[in-house]
Formats: structure tokens, C-alpha cells, sequence
């Protein structure tokens, strides 16, 4: 840490905030609010005179409220940069009768309580997100007793108990009486592996994942206990040992050597002896299906991790996404595992994803040498594959930059909308947002989409289906399914566009006229768009194009609409088969009749769902097997609508009623 | 071991863990992990060792249809729903416990205690009879006497067909 102090290149802003980040790969400004330490850092000598005179006495938050502070500190004491810093909010001020009498102690006259905010603009060419995580908070789970009896206590409070920084200088005591615990207990999986569910809502007694480290690290403290005090009986109740990394096994096996008991099964019931402050925990020891009882002096719960709380203000910064356990969201967890979505954003640490030190380190390292390659070269290549405005035919609605997951367009009011290139990945979601086809998606204009299905449909159009397929999950699935020789109709007519997010209602509308009995929208997954959120675009357009069919009298059934991976060509396959079943059953009437109907009808704006604000109860209709049923819809629920019983995505949400 | 002591898993029914998610309040039984929680927070299982849900739950999960259902330890889950609030997975064992219960009395394995318990509902409308003793110790304590009325609880039970359903 001193050497990032000292580092030449590195520019170290502690105490301070990212306020706003505008810009792109190459040429970001990031305006940060360097809060006001009170106390001059360049000539604080941190000789710590200030802190005897301090009256105000606070938890010390890095040893886990296991010691004290003054309102004056140094929040560890390895911190960069060493110097004090007041904490404004505890200080009494310097109100001379109040106070005041740390400016009287310190002989450097270092410190100034008429210090203010500084807000700093720096402009860098990439940015590193690692702002790490927290750690699950057990007392919901009162089974345990965390918080009513003072000797359980988590893994990080024993972390600072066993540590020769701590508070009692690694000297190990327990909390309640201070005396050397000689039985300790620790449970494992505490706000790890539990699902969210009907006792769990909010994951207030834990999350779905494994935690990750939480597993190795009660290895470390048993085997650390073990070298300091060999005469401890410990014991660990577990569900899985995963002990899984490098030398891991290994440590495990030794720690296993050492005498410590490893008891497979979750306490359920933990009791104090009230005279003693000795803990009983009641487990079933599953092993052999008997219930046993044992008594510790101290009981550590190892306690899982959590995203951190600002995670998502982080996100909301960059654009970033994050993934269904609140963790920050790679381009692609195998082949681009620090990259964000957005060019010239990395991530590393456990703002991806719980890991230990070394999984940190490597991430870093990677992250570090991602940045060296965009940085040192002196031209960065993009795809040519880029959105551009006709600035002839743009109304400077500023639509196409709400609809951009990248913030690649630039809006301001009565402006014409401007792309930066370098920002922009190519989706198209903005070509199919702009109601006065003023952007160009180069490669896939709309006169190439236009054309395609022309020529289409041109011959007995009734015997051909159009499937638009994205070029990343459901065209890389058509391919999977082709190499695998995988037998379906060949009545498709493939489209590729870069996303499903680039289909135009008016496509659709456009292919329906030509007499197309059924048109098929499909994109990646949800948890897999590869343009950030740009496919939830396709269905809010979809659901849309449904409403207007169905105020045509055009069947709303014809449209279809499916998620399909790279890897599931036989998926692929079987949605040829449905909708080739579909397609024979769409009458040459119907046809015409839609072709006549869509002639005046026009695609209406907005769906009605986008009037829904909170929860509403509605029916979900499936539109490939019939499959009706009711749920509670939820507007903001990011989630994909699939049918349980066949599995397809045409999934239509009828709200009963008026909205 | 003594050959009594080997199970033959070619007895197990491999559909029996289907048969139960099919059941009303069976649906979570395959998201459990055995963790143990459950049988460790039970108030029964510290009674008699007959009874411990997780290890039923494994049971059923192997497909041990006739020991889980032939054996009487499912009917001895009191539904505090202790471990119905500490499960990590939402296995809701309590309606599971009843899931259970329902496949077995379907099959005629109800234990006799429950028989001679419906028995009395259809005597006395309760589970036990409510005689002058029990009225004149409501009386000390200022509530007002219950009266047995039969009739309606008799009538519901004819109208389930509870005994039919038993035999």
C-alpha cells in the first residue's frame, strides 16, 4: 500500500467519491468530491498528539467495533496516506467552549476546521471497478444468538481477535469475560446457500450463492488457532467442505491432522449458559442421524459475503449491469471475465463476485493488463458496425439515447442527437427506437432488412416463416443446430441482425404485409445479451406489435418470440418444429386478411404494460402452446417470461381490467 | 453385517419423490441439501429419535416409498413450523410432513391413534368429551360452559367421506 502512495504514475484520492463519469473509452471525465479531512495531510506527521486530548469516544469500525477511536484517527494503521482525519459528523467542532482541543495539541497546526469539499475533474482513458464487498449481518438469524449472546460473534470479529493488529494484539479472548476460550466453535454456510424464498424474501437470512471464502478461512482460523493454542478443542459444523483452490485440500487435510472436528450439519438451536456465557449448540450430526449437544466457550459464525451496499451507485455510474445476486456483471464469464460491457470499464475483485486474495490478485493483474493494451495503443479499431444520425431526418426527440444501454448517443434538448462511435457497439437498438428512421445501423440498414424480406416473400409467401435471429445466441444456435445435423423444417427464412434489440416494429408489420403467416423475434437470454439490456428492448417492442395485431384483427399468435444460446441448437430445432406447426395452420384468409388489415392500421406508440408502476395482478397467456396462467406482474421485475409447460418465451402479459 | 442390515435398493421406487411434488405442500421436496437444520431446531426430534424430518426427507428422496410410508414417524410432526422458518432451502417441511401423510392414509396406513381420534370427533365433535368436570372448571375461571355439538362436525365428516378414505 505504501508503494501506491509513493508510486509516481499513481494518483491515490483516499476519502473521496466518484460524483459523475461522463465520456468513453479513451476519454472519460470523472468528477470526484474529495471530502474535507479537516486535517492537512501533506503535513500531518500522523505523531498522533491530537488523539489523547479527543473527548469524543466512537466504535472503531476497521476492528469490528471491537475497540475504540476518537473522533480523530488514522483508520488503520497502515492507511495511505498517513495522516489524522476528523470525522465531521462525530467532532463537537471548533467551538472554542465546545471543543477545539485537538488544534490546541497539535503543534504543527495541522488542522482547519474551515476546510471544504474540493470537487476534482480528472480525465482517464480507462477505469478499474474494484470496490470490493461486504459481509452478511447473522443477527436475523436468531437461532444463533448473534447480538443476544456476546460470545458468538462472525469470522470478522474473530479475524480481528487473532490478529497481532487487533485489539487485543492477538491475544485471543472471548468477549464476554475476557478469558482464553478453550472450546470454539464455528458454523459454516451462515447467509450463504439459502434461498430466497417465502421465510427468506428479502435475504435477510442469506443469499442463494456460495460465499466462497468463507470455507477456507475457517481452515486458516482453526489451523491458526491450532499453531497459537494447540490445547483448543474446535469444532466445525458444515454442510460441504469446499476446499477446492490450490494447496487447499491440502490445508484442509492438515487442519483435519490437527484434531479438529469437522461435524457435518447446521446447528439449528443455539442456547447461553446465562451464569457461564458458555454456548450449547444443538446439531444433528448427519453422518450418523443422531442429535448431539456440545458446549463452547466461544462460537464463531462464519458468515457469508454480500454486494456491497453503493454497488449499485457504481452501476448506475457506468452503466454496468449486474448479475442476479447483485454482483457486478462481466462482458462474458468465460472469454472476458474483467471486462464490463462498456468499453474501456473493467472490473476486479469481489465487485464481481466473492473471492479470496489470490482470485483478486489475478483478476487485478488481468484487469491492470487490459487497461496497458487499450491504453498503449495508439489507435483503438471499432467494429465498423456503428449507429449514425441523419441529421436532415433527426426531430432531436433524443428517444435513441434513452433506448442506448452504452450512453453512446449524446442528446441535449433542441440538439440533433450525436453518436460517438467509439462508445457505440452496435446493437441498433437506437435505429429501432427512432420514430423518423433518422439512424442508420451500418451493415444492417433498414433497406437491407427491407429487401431481405422482399425477396422472401416474394414466392408463395405462405409457406415461409421469417425468423429474426440475433447474431451472438440465436443465429450462433442456428449454427450449432446445422453443425449437429439436427433434422427441423426448412421453411425459415433467417434474418441476422447484431441484436434483437435491432428489429423495427415496422419490420414485422412490413413482413405481415407481404403476406408472411408468421414472424419469429429471437435474442439471447436475458442473463446473456450481449448488449447490456438491448434485447428487453425486442420485447417491449413485441409486446407492443401484439396489442396492434390484435387491434387489427390479425391474430396476435403470429408473432413469435424466443430466447435461444449459442449452445442450443436442439432448442433451435425444436423452435423450427413449433412454429413450422404454426405456420400450417395459418389459412391463406388470414393471410390476406392481415395483409389488407396492416395496410391502414398503424403500430400503436406504446404498449399498455408501460402504464403499470407497481405489481398488478394479470394473467400470463402463451402464445406457442395456449398455456394460460395468473400471476402478480411485476413492471420492474427484470426477468424472462417463459411458459412452464412447453417453454417457449411468447409469453404475453394480459392485464384483466382498465389500467 | 448381518444381512437383515443391507437394503435392496432394487425395492426403491424412484418415482416416489415425484409422486410426492405432486402432492398439495410436497412441491419443494428435491431442493433439499440434507443440511441437518431441520432436525437439529426440531422440538420432536429432542423428544424421541423416531422422528427427524431430514432423515425422512433423504428417504423419501431415494425412493424408500414403503419404509417412509409403513413406518409411523411422519405422523409425528407437531407442524410448529420451526424448521418451516430456518429451512435454507424452502423446503416447508411441515406441508410436506402432511404431503406425506396424505399419500399414506390414501393407501389405508393410518396409525390407530388417529382413527380412534376421529372416532371421538364424531362423538363428541372434539377430540375429547366434555363432561360436568370440565364445565365446572370453566366455571372457576369465569368462562362460559361448552356444550357437545356433534351434529355439524358429524355432518362434515360424512359429507369427506374421512372414514371411506381410511379403510
Amino acid at each position: 500500500m505504501m508503494d501506491v502512495g509513493r508510486h509516481p504514475n499513481i494518483v491515490l484520492m483516499a476519502y473521496s467519491e466518484v460524483e459523475e463519469i461522463a465520456g468513453y473509452v479513451g476519454n472519460f471525465t470523472v468528477r470526484v468530491r474529495k471530502k474535507a479531512r479537516y486535517v492537512d495531510e501533506d503535513e500531518c506527521t500522523a505523531c498522533g498528539d491530537c488523539v489523547e486530548p479527543c473527548p469524543v469516544v466512537k466504535a472503531d469500525e476497521f476492528q469490528m467495533g471491537l475497540s475504540t477511536r476518537r473522533a480523530i484517527y488514522i483508520p488503520f494503521p497502515q492507511a495511505v496516506p498517513s495522516a489524522y482525519i476528523i470525522n465531521a459528523h462525530e467532532c463537537l467542532g471548533n467551538n472554542p467552549i465546545a471543543c477545539g482541543k485537538c488544534r490546541e495539541a497539535c503543534e504543527k497546526d495541522c488542522i482547519d476546521f474551515d476546510m471544504q469539499d474540493e470537487i476534482v475533474e480528472i480525465k482517464v482513458g480507462a477505469i478499474v471497478v474494484a470496490t470490493g464487498m461486504d459481509v452478511y449481518d447473522p443477527t436475523p438469524m436468531d437461532e444463533y444468538g448473534y447480538t443476544s449472546y456476546t460470545n458468538v460473534i462472525t469470522s470478522m470479529e474473530f479475524e480481528r481477535l487473532i490478529s497481532a493488529g487487533g485489539p487485543t494484539e492477538g491475544h485471543l479472548v472471548r468477549p464476554s469475560d475476557r478469558t482464553q476460550p478453550r472450546r470454539i466453535g464455528f458454523i459454516q454456510c451462515v447467509g450463504s446457500r439459502t434461498a430466497l424464498a417465502e421465510n427468506n424474501p428479502d435475504g435477510a437470512r442469506g443469499n442463494p450463492y456460495c460465499s466462497n471464502i468463507c470455507c477456507m478461512n475457517t481452515v486458516k482460523d482453526s489451523l491458526l488457532l491450532k499453531d497459537h493454542y494447540p490445547d483448543t478443542d474446535i469444532a466445525v459444523f458444515y454442510m460441504d467442505i469446499r476446499a477446492f483452490g490450490k494447496g487447499f485440500e491440502d490445508l484442509y487435510m492438515r487442519s483435519r491432522a490437527e484434531g479438529v472436528r469437522y461435524i457435518r450439519g447446521l446447528p439449528g438451536e443455539v442456547e447461553e449458559d446465562p451464569a457461564t456465557g458458555n454456548l450449547v449448540v444443538h446439531v444433528e450430526n448427519t453422518t450418523t442421524g443422531l442429535l448431539e449437544q456440545h458446549e463452547f466457550d466461544m462460537l464463531v459464525l462464519s458468515v457469508g459475503a454480500i454486494p456491497r451496499q453503493e454497488t449499485d451507485a457504481v452501476r448506475q455510474l457506468l452503466t454496468l449491469s449486474r448479475t442476479g445476486d447483485g454482483f457486478l456483471m462481466e462482458a462474458h464469464p468465460k472469454l472476458r471475465p474483467v471486462d464490463s460491457p462498456t468499453r474501456g470499464v473493467y472490473i476486479a475483485g469481489c465487485a464481481e463476485s466473492p473471492k479470496d486474495v489470490k482470485d483478486s490478485v489475478t483478476q487485478a493483474s488481468a484487469a491492470a493488463a487490459r487497461v496497458e493494451i487499450l491504453l498503449n495503443a495508439p489507435t483503438i479499431k471499432v467494429e465498423a458496425i456503428t449507429a449514425v444520425v441523419d441529421e436532415e431526418l433527426c426531430k432531436k426527440c433524443g428517444q435513441c439515447a434513452d433506448a442506448c444501454p452504452y450512453s453512446a448517443i449524446v442528446w441535449e434538448k433542441k440538439q440533433v442527437a450525436r453518436v460517438i462511435s467509439a462508445a457505440c457497439a452496435g446493437c441498433g437498438t437506437c435505429s429501432a427506437e427512432c420514430p423518423y428512421g433518422a439512424i442508420t445501423m451500418r451493415h444492417f440498414t433498414d433497406q437491407q432488412i427491407y429487401a431481405m424480406l422482399d425477396a422472401f416473400l416474394a414466392e408463395d409467401p405462405q409457406e415461409k416463416f421469417i425468423a429474426f435471429a440475433c447474431n451472438w445466441c440465436s443465429y450462433a444456435g442456428a449454427d450449432t443446430a446445422g453443425t449437429s445435423r439436427l433434422q427441423y423444417p426448412p421453411n425459415a427464412r433467417i434474418i441476422r441482425t447484431m441484436c434483437s434489440g435491432r428489429v423495427r416494429p415496422d419490420f414485422v408489420w412490413y413482413a405481415f404485409r407481404k403476406g408472411a403467416p408468421v414472424v419469429l423475434v429471437s435474442g439471447c437470454h436475458y442473463a446473456d445479451c450481449h448488449y447490456i439490456s438491448a434485447n428487453r428492448k425486442a420485447v417491449e417492442r413485441v409486446d407492443v406489435l401484439w396489442e396492434g395485431l390484435e387491434a387489427a384483427g390479425v391474430r396476435p399468435e403470429r408473432l413469435q418470440l424466443d430466447w435461444c444460446s449459442a449452445a442450443e441448437g436442439q432448442k433451435w430445432a425444436r423452435i423450427m418444429r413449433e412454429i413450422e406447426e404454426l405456420r400450417a395452420a395459418v389459412t391463406a384468409e388470414e393471410i390476406d386478411q392481415a395483409r389488407q388489415a396492416l395496410q391502414e392500421a398503424k403500430i400503436p406508440k406504446r404498449s399498455r404494460l408501460d402504464k403499470l408502476e407497481k405489481p398488478t395482478p394479470a394473467t400470463m397467456r402463451c402464445y406457442r402452446c395456449g398455456n394460460e396462467w395468473a400471476v402478480v406482474f411485476d413492471p420492474h421485475a427484470d426477468a424472462e417470461r417463459m411458459c412452464a409447460a412447453c417453454r417457449s418465451n411468447s409469453v404475453r402479459v394480459m392485464i384483466d381490467g382498465e389500467l | 453385517m448381518p444381512e437383515d442390515d443391507i437394503i435392496d435398493v432394487s425395492d426403491f421406487d424412484p418415482n416416489f419423490r415425484d409422486e410426492i411434488a405432486a402432492e398439495p405442500g410436497g412441491e419443494y421436496i428435491r431442493r433439499c441439501f440434507s443440511c441437518g437444520t431441520c432436525s437439529a431446531s426440531c422440538p420432536v426430534g429432542g423428544v424421541t429419535d423416531k422422528y427427524n424430518p431430514r432423515r425422512i426427507i433423504h428417504m423419501a428422496l431415494l425412493g424408500m416409498r414403503q419404509e417412509v410410508l409403513s413406518s409411523g414417524f411422519v405422523w409425528l410432526c407437531s407442524v410448529c413450523y420451526t424448521c418451516y422458518e430456518r429451512c435454507p432451502q424452502d423446503v416447508r417441511i411441515p406441508e410436506l410432513m402432511n404431503a406425506i401423510r396424505n399419500i399414506a392414509v390414501r393407501e389405508g396406513r393410518i396409525p390407530q391413534t388417529f382413527k380412534t381420534q376421529v372416532g371421538q370427533l364424531r362423538a363428541h365433535g372434539r377430540l375429547y368429551e366434555v363432561g360436568d368436570y370440565e364445565n365446572e372448571r370453566r366455571q372457576e375461571y369465569d368462562l362460559p360452559p361448552i356444550r357437545e355439538e356433534s351434529a355439524q362436525v358429524r355432518q362434515i365428516l360424512d359429507d369427506m367421506d374421512v372414514e371411506e378414505e381410511a379403510e
